[in-house]
């Protein structure tokens, strides 16, 4: 039975923890998703400004901030691609 | 349950009185109180302009995901096939584990079982590109929102058993504010998207609607 219990607890996927690493991910982690929520704001608003000086046409600045919007869209793509990598395949490869 | 939260957000997190002032600890300690008891995360969790909702919720998923098992992986010791015989949240809640695919019939298990086929299932979920695409361009299935509820769903029991039978532990290890924090910010987020129904949530319902309140008396007052 014990013996059958240890197989078990190989087995787990979840991996253990300290609380100092966890601690540690939280707050970089609070501290880049304000930071991001920010800076997404500001290059939307540059962006205005900047249109708003050169005198885009109402259809080129949808063009551009559709330009803009798809970029945003692509880092927070590759940014989950890269977490998962960073999380799933080095366990993977070491186990 | 209100000595979960204090009134402000940064009473959540006091440094320990044992810990000198102007040392280095010290300092890290304040840092850290200051970090996690400031800004907004309500604002951020909104969809941001122009902004697709899948990939929206998709990368906030997969974050959520990794908290949740970073948090559990600090309490594994204390979570055990005795201390925790059933996955529960509260003697009224109970939760047997079935993913409605390779588990049809719902399993009773220990907590630390439950929680492992869980994290399992989501993980996997989160590897299948054909759910979670992570190449530029390729587009979402149509049910991505309903798969995403789910897991969210299952997400919240990890929160709803540590806060229910380790909520001890997690101040044994000084890690209260951290935890939080996360899960606020996780409950802004399905409750910005309405991602998971009330009754689910009903295991920490006071805990949010305590929040709910907050964010009553405290709109306008926000940077
Ligand atoms: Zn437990």
């Amino acid at each position: 039975k014990a013996k059958q219990k240890t197989l078990e607890q190989n087995e787990m996927k979840v991996k253990t923890y300290s609380p100092q690493a966890y601690k540690f991910y939280i707050e970089q982690h609070v501290e880049n998703v304000l930071k991001y929520y920010n800076q997404r704001i500001t290059r939307q608003s540059q962006l205005e400004k900047e249109m708003a000086k050169v005198g885009l046409s109402d259809e080129a600045q949808q063009q551009m901030r559709r330009m803009l919007h798809q970029k945003e869209s692509n880092y927070i793509r590759l940014k989950r691609a890269k977490m998962e990598k960073h999380h799933f395949t080095n366990i993977k490869t070491l186990g | 349950m209100s000595f979960l939260f204090g009134s402000r957000s940064n009473k959540t997190f006091k440094p320990k009185k044992n810990i000198p002032e102007g040392t280095h600890q010290y300092d890290l300690m304040k840092h850290a109180a200051a970090t996690l008891g400031s800004g907004n995360l309500r604002l951020a969790v909104v969809l941001p302009e122009g902004e697709d909702l899948n990939e929206w919720v998709a990368v906030n998923t997969v974050d959520f995901f990794n908290q949740i098992n970073m948090l559990y992986g600090t309490i594994t010791e204390f979570c055990t096939e005795t201390s925790c015989p059933v996955m529960s949240a509260s003697p009224k809640y109970e939760y047997h584990w079935a993913d409605g695919q390779t588990v049809k019939k719902p399993i009773k298990c220990s907590a630390p079982k439950y929680i492992d086929y869980l994290m399992t299932w989501v993980q996997d979920q989160l590897d299948d590109e054909t759910l979670f695409p992570s190449k530029i361009g390729v587009p979402f299935p149509k049910n991505f929102l309903t798969i995403a509820k789910t897991i969210l769903k299952r997400l919240f029991r990890v929160y709803a058993h540590i806060y229910h039978q380790h909520f001890k532990e997690v101040i044994q290890l000084n890690e209260e504010a951290h935890l939080n924090t996360s899960f606020k910010h996780f409950i802004f987020f399905v409750e910005e998207f309405h991602m998971i129904e009330r009754k689910e949530l009903a295991p920490l319902q006071e805990l949010i609607m305590e929040k709910l309140t907050r964010k009553i008396s405290l709109s306008g007052s926000f940077n």
